[in-house]
């Protein structure tokens, strides 16, 4: 189990007469344990109301779970800490919350929720619970808890009823998209793409239950989370030259035997590594022409060369989601890559590039190290990425 | 015949000094010319790192390099190579 890697990627349409999601989703993953809590919660109603609630369940949730702190008694809190709605007098949101161990092991506990689907060998599993509450009709409260092994390949795919319920009331679906609709539908999408990640998945699933909502507007939020316990996918970015040219040789020696995908970003470094092993590069001039960065090129043996500082600035403004293109280029395409891998090692070249420095440049360029270092830190706090960053 | 073959280059200093826009080049090239040329791109030529080559963007006409280089100076440049294989 220490070698598969946990994806955690999660998709949501808000409501379409709502400017705020209902739902929320949190996760965490603690850097030493390999402990990975994930919560989605669905707060009463919609819009601001029901954000506060949700966000209010799922932080009291998590911080519960982390602690923890006995489900019953959590639940039973947190049902406690919620304020009433004053239209329908209860205080209520709906929770999942998937605490999955190093050694993965597995607790799903559900209140209130749609059940989750577990995806093995690509085919769904029914994974037997144990309920909680009594179930009378003052107790709105019912507990669903779930242990289980994950698997090599195992999806765990948790959403708000907003999945369920898509297209409720239509024609052809009288009760909804419902949970089986879901199911076969993943189903299908996996045994087209045995690989399929855990972020097309949640965006496959959201955009297909939208599409059954009349008008193809969403009539309630709808959130999906998906966990894809994976054998890890690895990636060498590589960007600028040695810092001694003695070097050149076992960089690039480095990149030819790395067992994963292949990325140079950098022409100089890409030049490096073409003379070293003796392959021939070239670049792609009329590809992505208007995309205001500068071109691709292409050698035998190496997954994707791109120019580096540019590239890279702009690669960590989609990471970090200050930036969006419509069109894709070198960086959506890296960012791509960086975003579907779980290891990533950055191997960094350290000679400075003089011609950088000039200060009649129109734009500063950053240092390459601390934008490696930027994009490593993005990758790990954000993605939740294995990184190891390499200086040559 | 053999065509000239004109060198963008596209590096981070080049392109951000303008060879962005020097890659229209085939755009705004006489279709009559164009058929002459083979227009290439290429990563960091190594001028705008040393003295004495001027500044960048960089392109080169065969062996002739154009520095400050721009959509008019590559044209005449191009004109003038074409026009001396013609003799």
């Amino acid at each position: 189990m220490k070698t598969l890697f946990t994806e955690l990627e999660f998709h949501q349409l808000r409501k379409a007469t709502e400017n705020t999601p209902g739902d929320a989703f949190m996760m965490q993953k603690d850097a030493q344990s390999g402990r990975l809590i994930a919560v989605l919660s669905d707060g009463l109603g919609s819009g601001v109301k029901a954000n506060i609630l949700a966000n209010m369940t799922a932080r009291m949730a998590i911080r519960f779970a982390e602690s923890n702190t006995g489900f019953l008694h959590y639940a039973k809190i947190i049902m406690n800490a919620l304020p009433v709605c004053r239209v329908r007098k209860i205080a209520y949101a709906t929770f999942t919350v998937i605490d999955c161990r190093h050694d993965g092991t597995v607790q799903i506990v559900e209140q209130g929720s749609p059940p989750f689907i577990l995806l093995r060998g690509g085919v769904p599993l029914d994974i037997p619970c144990t309920e909680y509450g009594n179930n009378t009709p003052q107790d709105y409260r019912k507990l669903r808890v779930y242990h289980f092994t994950a698997q090599p390949e195992d999806r765990i795919l948790f959403f708000s009823d907003g999945v369920t319920e898509a297209g409720m009331g239509s024609h052809r679906y009288p009760l909804g998209w419902r949970r089986q609709g879901c199911a076969e539908f993943i189903q299908a999408r996996v045994a087209e793409n045995k690989g399929l990640s855990a972020r097309k998945a949640a965006e496959a699933i959201v955009h297909e239950a939208v599409c059954k909502e009349p008008g193809q507007r969403a009539c309630d939020d709808i959130s999906c989370a998906v966990l894809y316990f994976r054998t890890p996918r690895r990636t060498l970015l590589a960007s600028g030259p040695p810092f001694s040219e003695s070097a050149d040789a076992e960089y690039a020696e480095l990149i030819r035997s790395f067992d994963g995908t292949k990325i140079i970003s950098g022409g100089t470094s890409a030049d490096i590594v073409a003379r070293e092993l003796k392959r021939p590069i070239h670049t792609e001039l009329f590809r992505f022409r208007k995309s205001a960065l500068p071109p691709v090129s292409s050698m035998t043996g190496i997954d994707l060369v791109t120019e580096g500082i540019l590239t890279l600035t702009a690669v960590l403004n989609l990471l970090e989601g200050n930036k969006h293109y419509t069109q894709v280029n070198a960086a959506t395409l890296l960012a791509e890559r960086l975003r579907d891998s779980d290891e990533i090692h950055l191997l960094v070249g350290t000679k400075i590039n003089q011609a950088h420095q000039d200060p009649s440049l129109p734009i500063e360029l950053e240092i390459r190290r601390s934008l490696m270092r930027r994009i490593a830190t993005t990758l790990e706090e954000r993605y939740f990425k294995e990184v190891k960053l390499e200086f040559i | 015949m053999k065509k000239t073959t004109v060198t963008i280059c596209t590096g981070t200093t080049c392109y951000i000094m303008g060879a962005s826009h020097l890659q229209r080049l085939d755009e705004v090239l006489d279709p009559a010319l164009l058929e002459q040329v083979e227009i290439v791109g290429s990563r960091c030529l190594g001028y705008c790192d040393a003295n004495g080559h001027g500044k960048a963007p960089f392109v080169k006409v065969d062996d002739q390099l154009i520095a400050d280089a721009t959509l008019d100076k590559v044209l005449a440049q191009i004109r003038k190579t074409l026009a001396k294989g013609a003799l």
